[in-house]
């Protein structure tokens, strides 16, 4: 029984929520983010925001609130998930030993009523007596806060209004007060109710409006000392008081749907809205006070602060900067900015959270062809439309780069050691070395005094107290970086060329050919303490240090030409301890010694690309657990390096692989580099915990994102990806976007720029193809239903877009007819064609019928930067799902699952269809069968027979 | 035009509310860069609290409850009236003399 083992590469990224409060301690300003099944809680600090917890929840948020409990000093957070779980959590401890507490939790699902059709709301009276929850329609449940009961009970209270937007409680009651948007065949109409919580009843009506605006849709209850409530709807923004009212419709706010709200002031006198286009707004809602101490409030006003990313919820932090959690686009840190930017915007983004979501479809492709796949997918909607290149593996973040080619070795001193930093980069070339000084973020060339330039170096380090170490292939030198000279000297007494070279901060292994010298560094003297003729040559070496306290290391490795083995040896002495062989006839080429996690290990890259590794026992130098990995293809060299404070291997090869230790076992990951010759690590005033990379051309400076994450790239499309098709052929995808266009009096234009409007490339199944006129299109859909009435008329407006697979430039938009949405895409070859084509499947969309009656499937060519439409055939009804078959093409169209197979005319002809489902919404093909997802009807496998 | 729109957002934005006027003094775009890729660590909580309260859902039909309380009203008013009766009758009985004969 084959089992599958699932893990999470990446944790949920969509915020559902945000709140702001003091959770952690009654001094603590926090940051609580629910982010589908998963609650962080960060912290605001001087420097920005500091994660401090994550917490898993069996469940998926759906509201998020916190409250204090009177005479308080810290506040409890309240959540309810979609399968009506609630819990009271509060957070005590601090430091490392923070401990979340469920004060209570329990369920509240009732066994009958209907959830209503906007969602669930739950509020909390600003006095912490009650808990107010619509969940059913028609029923308003109640959850007494009652500190000294065991058992909180909540009870449904009968709620006439069936229609119910939105409700809250009203500031100020005697009693908790709710108010509420509802809608009835009048139209909408504003009502409050006061709870009795004795009697678990409406008591009272205090207040009602009817006839308020027919789109009003958020309620928000004003604070002490106005009281009252906000309405807000899609025109215009009312403020009541009980007693009176004030409204206005601001034409700023008209152009979208406000979604959501923050409280600036506790006073509330400002709040910020944010819109479904992504506008964030302040309304003022100003008073003054009459002699007999009430209040009068002038007309609310709205201005516009600048452009956000679509928010699903807006918190204030503190200080003008705001949290805004996003759904549909990258969470942002915003900043207030009193004085405008050179677009006329008062916001700017201090910060941007990655998310992925909504994923609405991706593909794998290895678009290397280096055996890594990725995954692009269709990510966000509307104005944050995005593709997303997820890649497993570890990111550099390039900082630098400057072009040399032929770099051999790459080393990093630090010169004059006036601080800990790095600030010279010492590079060999076949024959030469160069020596670059790092001055803040420039780079010059310069000269070592003592140092010899006309030899390729081998190896070269900051040794002893303050001397420099530099090996090339005829001797080692010690130079003192005190006076600046050379003050020892070591050749070969054979006088050969020494061929490899290992050191560490006051011992030196060199061989030359068969011949093994072990030199140590003493008293700014090169001393050679030990010599061993070997019975074949040396082909690598290493004798690093494997803790940070080890002055001296009592081994050393070394691999051998010719029987291809390695082997321990003991210092000073080199007499061997132990001997590993490999089998083969790959030469190693690079052995390191390291410890991780405590555990040591001698790792082996062989020419190959291959690697052995094995636990080295670091007293008896006993080698076990030998195992192999493939790396790349290349020789590959090992270097140590150090980031995060944490020790790591780089694998300089044409797969660089990052190896680390996780849970005492070794982890390899692929680095987004094409090719590494040669690396160290470099920590320079500019660069700090940085990387010198150099491949065939270049030496890049760069830093690593954290280890063992995924590299996600983000190329944004600003309009809705649906659908994604990977094409080899043309080294291009293909992908279904959406976009939203404004009816004017003559046709249409788009709202905004986006991928479809910004392409050079266009065509439309409407003009460029005669296929389109011959479309019998269903009636009241097309240019007939526009009418005059219609003008600011929001459309949705289809395309398929392709993107070059390398740059991600989009190099064609086809735009499909009026009404018309693609829902399926692929990418095929049909019958004995030799062309590959894209395939996408339609629906014309008409408000009117239920169900989608009309659809196309529309065969593409991309040809010489241009895509042309080869076919087209109509379908009765929505083409939800494309899959090739077999050379052939099946579709699911509405309930019905049809093969087609391609004509040499270049024409679909329907072959066999099958009938049983309600709407087939996916199929998968293998061999002769076909999968299909049903709706309702689960899955259903199909075969098809050639008789 | 212009500059009275930009007036009145600056007044907007005058004094907005600060709870620690160091909160995101020290903000830097680039030191943050590497933060914001830092997730929180994972809360596991590897002791038992035992909840305070418990959150239960009334079973109780809500039609029912309020014939139940529309019933338990009515005997109350109902008791009121005969205790009222039965004070302020001076001759103690408890009987009610007929008045319709």
């Amino acid at each position: 029984m084959a089992h599958h083992y699932v893990v999470t590469a990446q944790k949920p990224t969509g915020v559902n929520a945000c709140v702001t409060g003091n959770f952690t301690s009654p001094t603590d300003l926090n940051l609580i983010l629910a982010k589908n099944t998963r609650i962080e809680i960060q912290l605001v600090t001087p420097e920005g925001l500091r994660p401090l917890r994550e917490i898993g929840l069996y469940g998926r948020v759906a509201v998020m609130k916190f409250f204090r409990p009177p005479c308080q000093k810290k506040d409890l957070l309240f959540i309810i998930t979609n399968k009506y779980n609630v819990m009271i959590l509060e957070c005590k401890g601090e430091g490392e030993n923070l401990e979340i507490i469920t004060k209570a939790h329990g369920n509240v699902e009732d066994k009958i009523g209907r959830p209503s059709e906007n969602g669930i709301i739950a509020v909390i009276d600003p006095e912490a007596r009650v808990i107010g929850l619509r969940l059913y329609d028609g029923l308003f449940k109640i959850i007494p806060l009652d500190k000294d009961n065991c058992e909180l009970k909540a009870s449904s209270i009968r709620m006439e209004e069936l229609e119910v937007h939105d409700l809250d409680f009203l500031h100020g009651c005697a009693n908790p007060t709710i108010i509420l948007i509802h809608q009835d065949q009048n139209g909408r109409h504003m009502k409050t109710h006061e709870i009795s919580l004795k009697d678990k009843e409406f008591v009272k009506m205090p207040w009602k409006q009817d006839n308020i605006e027919t789109e009003a849709m958020i309620v928000i209850p004003v604070p002490e000392p106005l009281c009252g409530a906000i309405i807000i709807g899609q025109e215009s923004i009312l403020y009541h008081d009980g007693n009176s009212f004030v409204a206005v419709a601001p034409a700023v706010i008209k152009q979208s749907t406000i979604v959501c709200y923050a409280k600036v002031d506790t006073q509330g006198s400002r709040y910020l809205l944010g819109d479904m286009a992504g506008h964030l707004f302040m309304l003022l809602i100003e008073k003054e006070e009459k002699i007999d101490g009430t209040y009068t409030v002038k007309d609310p006003k709205v201005e516009l602060l600048g452009e956000i990313s679509i928010p699903e919820s807006i918190t204030y932090l503190d200080n003008g900067v705001l949290f805004i959690g996003s759904r549909l686009g990258d969470s942002q840190l915003i900043k207030l900015n009193k004085i405008p930017d050179e677009n006329g915007s008062y916001v700017s983004v201090m910060e941007s959270f990655m998310n992925l979501a909504p994923i609405t479809d991706m593909v794998v492709v290895d678009l290397e062809k280096q055996g890594q796949d990725q995954v692009i997918t269709c990510s966000g909607a509307f104005k944050e439309g995005s593709l997303r290149i997820i890649r497993n593996g570890i990111g550099i973040q390039e900082h630098a780069s400057i072009d040399l080619p032929g770099i051999k070795g790459i080393w990093a001193l630090n010169i004059n050691k006036e601080n800990h930093f790095d600030n010279t980069l010492v590079m060999s070339f076949v024959g030469h070395t160069r020596v670059l000084t790092l001055n803040g973020e420039e780079v010059e060339e310069t000269e070592i005094p003592g140092f010899l330039s006309d030899q390729q170096t081998f190896y070269c380090s900051n040794v002893g107290l303050n001397e420099i170490i530099q090996v090339t292939s005829v001797l080692a030198r010690l130079i003192s970086l005190k006076s600046k000279q050379l003050i020892s000297e070591w050749r070969p007494p054979s006088g050969k060329t020494i061929s490899v070279v290992a050191c560490n901060n006051s011992q030196v292994l060199c061989a030359a050919g068969c011949e093994l010298y072990y030199l140590e560094i003493t008293n700014e003297e090169l001393v050679q303490k030990g010599f061993a003729t070997l019975e074949y040559e040396v082909a690598c070496l290493d004798i690093s240090p494997l803790s940070d306290d080890q002055d001296k290391v009592e081994f050393a490795a070394i691999g051998l030409w010719t029987d291809i083995s390695a082997r321990i040896l003991r210092l000073p002495s080199l007499e061997e301890v132990n001997r590993e062989f490999f089998g083969g006839e790959i030469i190693p080429r690079s052995i390191l010694m390291a410890a991780f996690d405590g555990k040591c290990y001698l790792l082996c890259a062989l020419g190959d690309g291959s690697m052995f590794y094995f636990s080295l026992n670091k007293t008896t130098g006993q080698l076990t657990d030998k195992k192999k990995v493939t790396i790349g293809t290349q020789p590959t060299v090992l270097k140590t390096f150090k980031t995060h404070y944490t020790m790591n291997v780089f694998a300089c090869s044409d797969q660089p692989t990052v190896i680390y230790s996780s849970n005492q076992k070794l982890l390899f990951s692929n680095v987004n580099l094409k090719e590494v010759n040669n690396m160290c690590s470099l920590n320079a005033e500019a660069y700090p915990d940085s990387l010198a990379i150099a491949s065939d051309s270049a030496v890049t400076i760069g830093t690593m994102d954290e280890i063992q994450k995924l590299h996600i790239r983000t190329v944004p499309l600003g309009e809705t990806p649906r659908r994604i098709a990977y094409q080899e052929s043309t080294q291009t995808f293909g992908v279904a976007t959406m976009r939203i266009d404004q009816q004017e009096s003559v046709g249409t234009s788009p709202i905004r720029p986006s991928a479809s409007t910004q392409v050079q490339s266009t065509s439309s199944s409407g003009s460029s193809s005669g296929f389109a006129q011959s479309v019998n299109k269903p009636v009241g859909v097309g240019v007939a239903a526009t009418g005059q009435h219609e003008y600011g008329l929001e459309v949705e407006v289809h395309n398929l877009l392709v993107i070059d697979q390398h740059t991600f430039e989009v190099l064609h938009a086809h735009q499909l007819l009026q009404s018309e949405y693609a829902l399926s895409l692929t990418s095929t070859k049909l019958g004995d064609d030799p062309v590959t084509y894209y395939v996408v499947g339609t629906a014309f969309v008409n408000p009117d019928e239920s169900e989608p009656k009309q659809g196309r499937i529309v065969i593409l060519q991309f040809q010489d930067g241009k895509l042309t439409q080869v076919a087209e055939k109509d379908t009765k009804g929505a083409c939800y799902s494309l899959v090739s078959f077999n050379g052939k093409l099946v579709a699911s169209i509405n309930s019905t699952v049809r093969l087609f197979e391609w004509t040499a005319e270049k024409e679909l002809r329907l072959e066999c269809s099958h009938f049983n489902n309600i709407i087939a919404l996916y199929t998968k093909s293998k061999g002769d069968f076909i999968l299909v997802g049903d709706l309702m009807r689960s899955i259903a496998l199909l075969q098809h027979k050639v008789y | 035009m212009n500059d009275l729109i930009t007036k009145s957002v600056a007044e907007f934005l005058k004094g907005l509310p600060s709870y620690d006027e160091n909160n995101f003094a020290r903000f830097h775009t680039d030191s943050n860069s590497r933060n914001s890729m830092k997730r929180p660590s994972l809360y596991l909580s590897t002791k038992d609290h035992p909840s305070e309260q418990i959150i239960v859902t009334e079973k109780t039909n809500i039609l029912l409850r309020y014939l139940h309380h529309q019933w338990d009203k009515k005997s109350a008013m109902k008791k009121r009236d005969h205790l009222s009766l039965e004070t302020n009758d001076e001759s103690g009985c408890r009987k009610r003399p007929r008045i319709d004969l």
